[in-house]
């Protein structure tokens, strides 16, 4: 019963010990096929300026696929790290010579990864040992430096527009007096009605004039007559052919009129010298004075010549002749 | 204080001595594995399994926040198998067998069990302290394992009851950060805890003494000590781990 017992015992902690043994290499192996460690594989490496954090273990991917790990990482040249990839033997005959290698990371806060572009068919494949090409890509640290200028301008846009905000509620400028002074707002509804005033009366005016148009195009009409009849159209031309030579005319004469008009603010001509010469001017009114003065005594001595014997009977003669001519006429 | 820690190196480097020699006692080895390994698989499951679930469910709100919870296999895994499982494993069993060894030794020694094995000529360190140590240091890295299992099972459930996520992609989320460093050192780290449970129970139950009250004693310290000794192995162990990480 005892060895029974202890028998019972025995298994039971031999298969305990058995299932955890086997968790154990399940997990060991899962691992191993999940980091390809049982994989064979080949290596390429990388030289980059900076690797932006990657570590030894970080994957590497071809197409979305992990195709490889990071092995090791070490100082190349003056300042760049060289980086070398365990690849697994399968993706060997998908990487071409022109392949080229970038940084990038697993998800927008994820792992660094080393991200293998295709290259071209024309291309060899790799071999164990081959260099490949850096593919510059933007880092994390690029994208928030843009992102950093981006969101400073917008800062200096929400600025503007803040103070743009306060000048309008405190009524400040042309678009601030229209959103809060009342007189503006009353001028601006007055200009509104104005313009549907206007509207309204260049809608009738277009009414009327399309009115009018219809007449015009009326058959017989005035207009009609004038876009359809060759000899009204003939005559019409005859009459600006006229009109033409009219206004020639007239501008002949105006031009004469000018010349002659020219000539009279000059002093080298008799008119011009009665019209602009002040000693001429005088001279001239003391020519009337004189004959003025001339004709009142001339008026007195005919007066006297009336009453003179030697010329009384002709006077008298003409005077009796008048009166038997208005005798006659009444 | 330093006699104690002289008296602690002596009974220590007495089973690396009296361990390669024999006569070796198979059956107890078996016995006691028995009593701490399978014996405590049940309270262990139970407890990573839990674990997994509150884990996950806890984890997922913070992930949630910018949109990560396909990262919660990922934390899960890493959290579990990194030092969650051994962590859990070693402090219930620090608990449960420590107290167990430590209680179990302390009343052979002071109803003068131990004396009379010594009279009999029997060699009591042999047969019940390397026994036990030994049956630790195997069951708990093992029973670690179980915890890690069904921790991730109990993520597992969490995950797929939201996300509807099949197991192998759950599997592979979750193993995708856990590197073989991260395994063997959780490996290491359960044989040094088992190793300590063992060691501090059998050590303050051999040394145990004032009757009755000697045995509770000798649990008690059994426990405490273990536990303590647990977390500072826990801190060490990380800051080894992380030198050989980077």
């Amino acid at each position: 019963m005892a060895q029974a017992s202890e028998n019972k015992r025995a298994i039971t902690v031999g298969v305990f010990l058995f299932i955890g043994l086997a968790i154990f290499l399940l997990g060991v192996f899962t691992l191993g096929s999940q980091k390809k460690a049982f994989v064979k594989s080949f290596s390429l490496n990388v030289v980059f300026n900076d690797i932006q954090g990657l570590k030894v273990g970080n994957n590497v991917w071809f197409s979305g696929v992990k195709i490889g790990t990071i092995k090791k990482i070490q100082f190349y040249g003056s300042s760049q790290v060289q980086v070398f990839l365990s690849i697994e033997e399968e993706a060997h005959r998908y990487i071409h010579k022109d392949s080229k290698a970038g940084i990038s990371s697993d998800g927008l806060i994820g792992n660094k990864i080393v991200v293998i572009d295709g290259g071209s068919p024309k291309f060899p494949f790799v071999e164990d040992g081959d260099k490949l090409m850096v593919n510059t890509t933007l880092s994390t640290d690029d994208i928030m430096k843009t992102l950093q200028v981006n969101n400073k301008n917008l800062v200096d846009i929400t600025s503007d527009f803040r103070i743009l905000a306060r000048n309008l509620v405190d009524g400040k400028g042309t678009a601030g007096a229209l959103l809060a002074d009342q007189r503006v707002a009353d001028n601006f509804k007055q200009i509104v009605e104005n313009l549907r005033n206007t509207t309204a009366a260049a809608d009738k005016m277009a009414n009327d004039l399309k009115v009018f148009t219809e007449k015009l195009n009326t058959e017989g009409g005035l207009a009609d007559r004038i876009l359809t009849d060759t000899v009204v159209f003939a005559r019409l031309q005859n009459s600006v052919n006229e009109l033409q030579k009219t206004a020639v005319s007239a501008a002949t004469l105006t031009e004469n009129l000018n010349k002659a008009s020219a000539k009279l603010t000059q002093t080298d001509n008799a008119a011009g010298l009665l019209l602009n010469d002040q000693p001429t001017a005088n001279q001239v009114k003391s020519i009337m004075k004189n004959l003025d003065s001339s004709s009142k005594k001339l008026d007195e001595n005919l007066e006297a010549l009336q009453h003179n014997f030697l010329l009384r009977g002709f006077f008298k003669k003409k005077a009796e002749q008048q009166e038997q001519l208005n005798n006659k006429q009444n | 204080m330093f006699l104690e820690i002289y008296r602690v190196h002596i009974f220590v480097m007495k089973f690396f001595k009296e361990f390669l020699f024999p006569p070796y006692e198979g059956k107890e080895v078996l016995r006691q594995c028995y009593q701490v390994g399978y014996r405590s698989l049940a309270l262990i499951s139970l407890t990573g399994f839990i674990t997994g679930i509150v884990f996950a469910k806890q984890s997922r709100p913070s992930l949630a926040e910018f949109g990560a919870t396909s990262w919660l296999p990922s934390l899960v895994g890493i959290a579990l198998l990194r030092t969650l499982a051994p962590l859990l494993t070693g402090l219930i069993s620090a608990g449960k067998v420590g107290s167990s060894i430590g209680a179990e030794l302390g009343s052979m020694k002071v109803t003068e069990q131990i004396d009379a094995m010594e009279v009999s000529a029997t060699n009591p360190y042999k047969f019940l302290v390397i026994t036990r140590v030994l049956a630790t240091t195997i069951t708990i890295p093992i029973l670690t394992f179980y915890t890690a299992l069904v921790g991730l099972l109990g993520g597992f459930l969490n995950v797929t009851l939201a996300e509807s996520t099949s197991f192998s992609a759950y599997l592979q989320t979750a193993l995708d950060s856990i590197t073989f460093l991260d395994i063997t050192a959780s490996t290491l780290k359960a044989i040094v805890f088992g190793f300590t449970i063992g060691m501090v129970g059998c050590y303050q139950g051999y040394n145990s003494s004032k009757g009755t009250e000697g045995v509770g004693k000798a649990a008690n310290s059994a426990v405490v000590i273990g536990m303590f000794l647990i977390f500072i192995e826990e801190v060490i162990a990380t800051q080894i781990t992380f030198l050989f990480r980077t």
